[in-house]
């Protein structure tokens, strides 16, 4: 080998090796992803009819914001405190109590500005309706995002609870323990169109699963994923069983971390069982939580699956969500230039999101 | 721990975790009932749990007719294609950021970390609308390109090199070796388990995933078989039967839970993760 490689050497430098090196990914990177991210924010700054551009490139046309404005804004728009008092009150509630659990330092600082910034824009957003005469460009838009957020804010707690729950229950290294954690994480590699295919049956009136449980026991099967009121906890359920795989090993790499001393100290004062779990676990188990937490927000509000594959979104527009709209904006109404501003809207949830899990990553080192 | 109380816990999660598994099992029941049974029940036996009665006539309809098999060639070539090609841009650029030192590395390596921030769901548009310019739409290639330029893979293999220490490197520097030898001779073979962490990731992604097929591939024939199970449950009762839907589904599972189940210990640290950055 060595004397093959030598003249190599000679050839090749630190730098020209990197170079070489780098360059494969390099070049898919910009041209797969950082060029098509400009040219999104490009696209929403256009009219762009999907067919019309394909026919003529020169059938787009610059409007500058007016996608952003179509999207989000409407006629004659106001702004008063308490426009949706459940939200808002909520929104001022959390920036107050994020600021006193800071003060009295039960939160670390990233976390609680964090959480005051999202109160904040809990309190502000909601507030903004339309005055008289006045009415959304855009009627859907907001309540899509509205349904997202629903989503996620019944999954993700859905999720870190049982999974936390589980992660607990299951942290042994016995035989018995292994089998039952391979059982919960199993339907987690099965794909999005999988899943909804089992659900879809599961939950269907004639055939379901579930309905024929209810009648065993005399009652009248729901229509889950027709009904109003139970077609947005039906993908919210399939979400769960799919994704609660991921919640619960992150849980149990936290937990492998606590130290086995901490419980035996506590021991000797007589924490055991669920007085161990409130003040040894979860207590060094925040970081972990927190993460958990952050990661599924990411995953989940940009749920798009579940409810293009089983509800249509519908009944009414309630299991409507942002990805899917993007979609149907960009694909059935083939306006682009608005799916784009609406895209460039979901980049920036998500990219602040991001941030955060990167901040909270960063504080673990 | 008392022994008796570590049996009572074993039991009170056994029952939970068969009531996750039931939707499972019940899908591969469903698909070894015949279709003219389940037209009228599903509860046949057990709840249907039980596949009785037997048969596998949905198996052999789906290798007879429609095109599952093909969609199911089609996801092998483009998810096995995605990985090799995931692998090959994630450790070349993953040593190179790690070991060597070179200019504006720093600025570069911020580059690509903030693509992690950008999710797939935000360039799908321009994606499409680029790959429809090149006329790329309805091939392999437009299926496995844009997940390799996710930087996840990056980001793995370079955090795997840093911790390689680095008196092996500089015993093969004092011997004259250059540094794409050392990368291929040295790097290479001690990454192996990154490798596969990485590997099944990808696979898996690509297996699963739906969106960018969904946009990109409109002819049937370049349907994976992730897409061509979403167009066949929306009207699964009526056309195909619902037996062979499940069994449509059972085989677009099958390879990921093979591959679960053969590789637990790679498989929950890939998806850990993936989930874990993005």
């Amino acid at each position: 080998m060595n004397k093959q490689t030598k003249p190599l050497r000679h050839v090749l430098g630190q730098s020209q090796a990197a170079a070489l090196l780098l360059l494969p990914f390099m070049s898919v990177y910009l041209l797969f992803l950082v060029y098509p991210f400009f040219r999104g924010v490009w696209i929403s700054l256009h009219d762009w009819n999907l067919l019309a551009v394909a026919f003529n490139p020169d059938a787009k046309e610059f409007v500058g914001v007016s996608n952003y404005i179509k999207v989000m804004w409407g006629k004659n728009i106001i702004w008063s405190p308490l426009a949706s008092p459940v939200l808002q009150l909520m929104g001022l509630g959390g920036a107050i109590t994020s600021a006193l659990l800071h003060r009295s330092g039960r939160l670390g600082r990233t976390t609680a500005l964090a959480i005051g910034i999202g109160a904040i824009v809990f309190f502000i957003l909601p507030g903004f309706h339309p005055g008289e005469g006045g009415r959304w460009y855009d009627r859907r838009f907001w309540p899509t995002v509205g349904n997202t957020l629903v989503f996620v804010g019944l999954t993700v707690p859905g999720v870190t609870l049982s999974a936390l729950v589980l992660a607990v229950s299951l942290n042994r290294e016995t035989r018995a323990m292994s089998v039952l954690r391979t059982l919960f994480f199993l339907s987690q590699v099965l794909s999005v169109t999988v899943v909804t295919l089992i659900w879809q049956i599961m939950f269907s009136p004639r055939q379901g699963l579930i309905a024929n449980v209810t009648e065993l026991f005399g009652g009248s099967p729901i229509v889950w994923l027709t009904d109003e009121r139970f077609a947005m906890a039906a993908i919210v359920i399939t979400t769960i069983w799919w994704s609660l795989g991921i919640a619960m090993i992150l849980f149990l790499a936290g937990l492998q971390d606590i130290s086995r001393d901490l419980y035996e100290a506590g021991a000797l004062d007589h924490a055991t069982g669920v007085r161990a779990f409130w003040y040894i676990t979860l207590p060094n188990l925040k970081r972990t939580i927190t993460l958990v937490i952050v990661l599924q927000i990411i995953l989940h509000f940009q749920v798009f699956g579940q409810s293009h594959l089983m509800t249509n979104g519908g009944p009414n527009d309630t299991t409507q969500v942002l990805v899917r709209y993007i979609y149907q904006t960009g694909f059935r109404d083939s306006d682009l230039g608005r799916a784009s501003a609406m895209a460039v809207f979901l980049f920036v949830i998500m990219g602040a999101f991001s941030v955060l899990q990167f901040v909270l990553g960063r504080e673990e080192d | 721990m008392l022994k008796g109380r570590y049996y009572w816990l074993v039991f009170a999660l056994s029952i939970p975790a068969f009531i996750w598994l039931v939707p499972t099992i019940w899908m591969v029941s469903l698909s070894f009932q015949p279709n003219d049974l389940l037209a009228r029940t599903t509860s046949s036996t057990a709840l249907g749990l039980v596949p009785l009665p037997f048969t596998a006539a949905n198996y052999a309809a789906l290798f007879q007719y429609g095109q599952t098999p093909l969609w199911f060639l089609n996801s092998v070539i483009v998810s096995l294609g995605m990985t090799l090609g995931v692998l090959l841009v994630s450790t070349t650029a993953g040593y190179a950021l790690a070991r060597l030192d070179f200019p504006y590395k720093a600025p570069l390596t911020v580059l690509i970390l903030v693509g992690l921030m950008v999710p797939e769901q935000a360039v799908f548009i321009p994606l499409y609308t680029m790959f429809a310019d090149f006329g790329w739409h309805n091939s392999y290639h437009a299926l496995m390109l844009p997940r390799m330029a996710v930087p996840i893979g990056v980001f793995l293999m370079m955090s795997f090199f840093k911790a390689i220490p680095s008196d092996i490197e500089e015993a093969a520097r004092l011997e004259g070796v250059g540094w794409l030898q050392i990368f291929w001779y040295v790097m290479l073979p001690l990454a192996r388990p990154a490798m596969m962490t990485l590997a099944i990731l990808t696979f898996l992604y690509a297996w699963n995933d739906y969106l960018w097929p969904l946009v990109s591939a409109q002819q049937r024939e370049f349907f994976t078989i992730t897409l061509g199970l979403a167009s066949i449950q929306s009207n699964f009762a009526q056309s195909e039967g619902l037996g062979r839907v499940m069994a449509s589904g059972v085989i677009a599972s099958l390879p990921v839970v093979l591959l679960f189940l053969i590789f637990q210990r790679y498989v929950v640290q890939a998806m850990t993760v993936g989930g874990s950055k993005g």
